[in-house]
């Protein structure tokens, strides 16, 4: 199981279509009059999750197979009829013992309960009663369908690559465990390791936790979002780039178009093997023997992931190093610190937009029932997010309440209830 | 906009209208399965056999956990570690020799993990042969038996699943004779483990089959231990009788875990004392000191080293590097010799040998089975230790005049189970009823 994807829940129910995740949005369209916001809610929720995560100490699988649970609950329901918060920690309690490192019950509620009261959550209502927690741990595992293991994008990219100071392990970001053969890999036909300096690796580590904040998750099989991760980290880190360049360049010069076919990533591992030589990296891609036009597609969606994230502020987000999306201010001019820190442009374009959208920003109680239409050069905070949230479910609340002849399954009791008071 | 009503459902009670949507939807075990009688429990709940409602002739295992109780009304607490390994695990598996997971319920606060029905366990064949038929296993049906396991077990270690509990009750048998192993309970998956083995459970696999580096306080292990566990179910097949059948030392109330001095004397007293020439490091193992002070054996395992006999040596290696892994135990030359295994365990085993199916009993769960269950005949006292590792499972206990289901199968997990739970501080156990 651990090593066949193809046979995995995860390849035979958990990868669906954009028309998919289309549809899974229908009932929260309603309530929304721009499908955009939906970007944002999952860039949101994301974050909402990492953040829970390392309050929890989770390491950094643990809490990618908390968001990939949410996910999925999220193809199945909407959001304006559903708690996310009471979800999210529902993932969070099921990713710890999905990945066995199985956190109590109480702890989850007990951070659960602390973080969501803050603000810009202000959740009065999180329940402090354990069973609360695990009754929705139980619709959770319901709607997952039991489908409780997940591959990520980082065991293919431990794969494939090695690091320059290999003697040192505990630098890496990177999960640490008893090192287990991995036997054939399941995708495509490459051999040997791209190896690649800390910085760069880091660089693509950092790249797959941001594809998180999107719903990539669903649409790819993950070792796409690694090689996608590995792709973009080339174009990215400019001391890796520049060797690729330098590669190719000496390709035409030296042994050009002596035996390109045959320029395998065996030759790659060779050539690594004696320090000086500049690796063959693309030979090694083209080794890989994966779609890369399916790559390059996966490369456009992070990328438009980015720029909408630029339009996504959050305050704590400034201090999270472990996303890389500060690199693409980088991209095109001359650029060698690692990517984490390479926040300063973006900064300014977030401050300078930042007062407009307060203007933006209406309180639910003076605001109008649709959120406003978003206008290309705003701000989305939180802040806004939560009160769109909390329009949504009010609103869609209402409906159900109060609907008459409409085909929504409602419990009797309720219109009982109602009839009664 | 929102009237008050509305507003405190919101404040209240949010996933409301969610959780109704989702029961209305909601198939019920009872509409989809006949319970047709109770086969065995254990702490984490009990099984039963059942048909389904759709096609009355195949049938079915359901393994309904226990809701935890507080006090005596159900309430949520949390789906415990053990059973969502066995769901995770078991949605992702499908091979010939693993029992196949149907589905699972998640109903009225418990869960049914719905199993293919298996109609014998290598347990009861045990039995069979040594109290009914009273003759050995023939030699095809024991290398089949062998053959099956194996393969079965080479297929969970190649998806990186160590099982932690192979034993004679947990390995199945269906009516046509295909072995399949059960009970993944404290299986676990080991690929990149994000914590070392040993932090979340401390104890692992029934005493009379856990292997030397358990027992000697291995803090890492890997999937020798069940191999050495295929070695002891082997010899058991060959011998009828545990071939390691020693004593469980009690965990002391700090919940430590003691030095298992009797079981290691068993192993000795037919293997032999290891020193570091069988296994290198065991002077480094945390129990070396202990196990310095028990007398020392010299026998030149009495275990001869001809055809099966050489099997079972490799896979009685002290070292865990040395023993045989399960795909080098699977392509060893007995296998290839006369007789050959054979698909049907039993294919060449006249019908009045064949073990005989299992039984069932009415249960006094009203909730499953809807008849009030007579009071037990045999209720078998508690095995002699605390968490009662499969010492349920004397022979000579069952020599007992309709203790057969004690031969429960998808459930005879118990107790490692208990053992888990004990160690977890779960709740205080019941010990498996006997009908």
């Amino acid at each position: 199981m651990a090593t066949d994807f193809w046979a995995s829940s995860q390849y035979k129910r958990w990868i669906v279509d954009r028309a998919t995740l289309q549809q899974a949005r229908a009932d929260d369209l309603q309530y929304v009059d721009d499908p955009e916001y939906f970007t944002y809610f999952t860039i949101f929720f994301a974050n909402v999750i990492t953040k829970l995560g390392k309050k929890l100490n989770f390491r950094q699988r643990v809490i990618a197979t908390a968001i990939v649970f949410f996910r999925r609950f999220y193809i199945k329901n909407a959001y304006c009829e559903t708690d996310p918060f009471i979800v999210i920690a529902a993932c969070c309690y099921v990713a710890g013992k999905a990945e066995e490192s199985p956190m109590h019950i109480k702890n989850v509620v007990a951070e659960a309960r602390l973080f969501f009261s803050q603000q810009p959550f202000g959740v009065k209502s999180f329940p402090s009663d354990n069973s609360k927690l695990a009754e929705m741990e139980f619709y959770l595992v319901g709607d997952l369908e039991c489908d409780l293991t997940v591959f990520h994008p980082y065991r293919t990219l431990t794969a494939l690559c090695k690091k320059e100071s290999a003697s040192e392990s505990t630098a890496e970001a990177g999960e640490v465990g008893a090192e287990v053969d991995d036997g054939p890999r399941y995708w495509g036909t490459g051999e040997g390791r791209l190896e690649l300096s800390d910085d760069a690796l880091q660089i693509a580590w950092s790249i797959i936790n941001d594809t998180y904040r999107s719903d990539l998750c669903l649409l790819y099989p993950p070792h796409l979002l690694a090689i996608t991760a590995l792709y973009l980290t080339l174009v990215l880190h400019a001391p890796t780039r520049d060797l690729v360049l330098q590669k190719s360049s000496s390709n035409t010069s030296n042994d050009a178009h002596a035996n390109p076919l045959r320029r395998s990533s065996r030759q790659a591992s060779n050539a690594s093997m004696e320090s000086k030589k500049p690796q063959d990296i693309v030979g090694f891609f083209a080794g890989l023997n994966v779609s890369m036009s399916l790559v390059a597609t996966i490369a456009q969606e992070i990328i438009s992931l980015y720029s909408a994230w630029e339009r996504h502020r959050e305050d704590g987000d400034a201090s999270d190093a472990s996303t890389a999306r500060g690199a693409f201010q980088g991209v095109g001019s001359p650029y060698s610190s690692t990517t984490t820190t390479a926040r300063g442009s973006l900064k300014r374009t977030l401050s300078e937009s930042q007062s407009a959208s307060h203007s933006q920003v209406g309180t639910p109680a003076e605001g109008t029932d649709e959120p406003r239409r978003m206008d290309g050069v705003g701000v989305v905070t939180p802040l806004m997010l939560i009160q769109l949230l909390t329009r949504m479910r009010e609103n869609r609340l209402s409906d159900l309440a109060h609907a008459t002849g409409r085909p929504v399954v409602v419990d009797k009791r309720l219109e009982r209830t109602q009839a009664a008071g | 906009m929102l009237d008050d009503w509305s507003h405190t459902l919101f404040q209240t009670d949010p996933m409301r209208f969610y959780r109704a949507k989702r029961d209305a939807a909601h198939r019920t075990v009872a509409s989809k399965y006949n319970i047709l009688g109770f086969i065995s429990s254990g702490t984490y709940g009990r099984v039963y056999k059942a048909q389904s409602v759709e096609s009355e002739s195949v049938m079915y295992a359901i393994k309904k956990f226990k809701p935890d109780k507080e006090g005596d009304v159900v309430t949520y607490t949390g789906i415990s570690q053990s059973a969502i390994r066995e769901i995770a695990l078991n949605r992702e598996i499908s091979h010939e020799n693993v029992v196949a997971l149907k589905e699972v319920i998640l109903e009225d606060k418990s869960i049914y993990m719905v199993f293919d029905y298996a109609e014998h366990d290598f347990l009861q064949v045990i039995h069979h042969y040594s109290q009914t038929l009273r003759i050995q296993v023939q030699s095809q049906v024991l290398k089949s038996l062998v053959y099956q396991l194996l393969n079965g077990l080479v297929y969970l270690h190649s998806a990186h699943i160590l099982h932690r509990d192979l034993k004679p009750a947990n390995i199945l048998i269906t009516a046509s004779g295909t072995v399949k192993i059960g009970d993944l309970g404290l299986a676990r998956l080991i690929h990149k483990p994000l914590q070392p083995l040993f932090a979340g459970d401390k104890v692992v696999v029934t005493i009379w089959y856990r292997a030397p580096e358990l027992l000697m306080g291995a803090k890492h292990y890997n999937k020798a231990i069940d191999c050495w566990a295929v070695g002891c179910v082997f010899a058991e097949l060959a011998s009828l009788r545990p071939i390691f059948k020693g004593e469980e030392a009690k965990l002391d109330s700090k919940k430590n875990v003691p030095f298992q001095k009797d079981q290691l004397l068993k192993i000795f007293e037919v293997l032999g004392t290891p020193d570091e020439k069988d296994w290198p490091g065991v002077y480094d193992m945390p129990e070396y000191q202990n196990m310095k002070r028990l007398d020392a054996y010299w026998c030149q395992s009495r275990i001869r080293s001809q055809q099966g006999h050489d099997l079972l040596r490799q896979l009685f290696a002290y070292g865990p590097d040395k023993r045989l892994t399960a795909k080098a135990a699977l392509g060893h030359r007995w296998f290839q010799e006369d007789p050959r295994p054979t698909r049907n365990v039993f294919q060449h085993v006249p019908a009045y040998q064949i073990p005989p199916q299992r039984r069932i009993t009415q249960d006094d769960a009203p909730s499953m089975m809807g008849v009030p269950a007579p009071t037990q005949p045999h209720t078998q006292p508690q095995g002699p230790t605390v968490h009662g590792h499969g010492q349920g499972h004397h022979l000579s206990q069952q020599s007992k005049p309709g203790s057969t289901t004690s031969f429960a199968s998808v459930s005879a997990g118990a107790g490692a189970i208990q053992g888990y739970t004990t160690v977890q501080g779960g709740p205080s156990r019941k010990k498996a009823r006997l009908g």
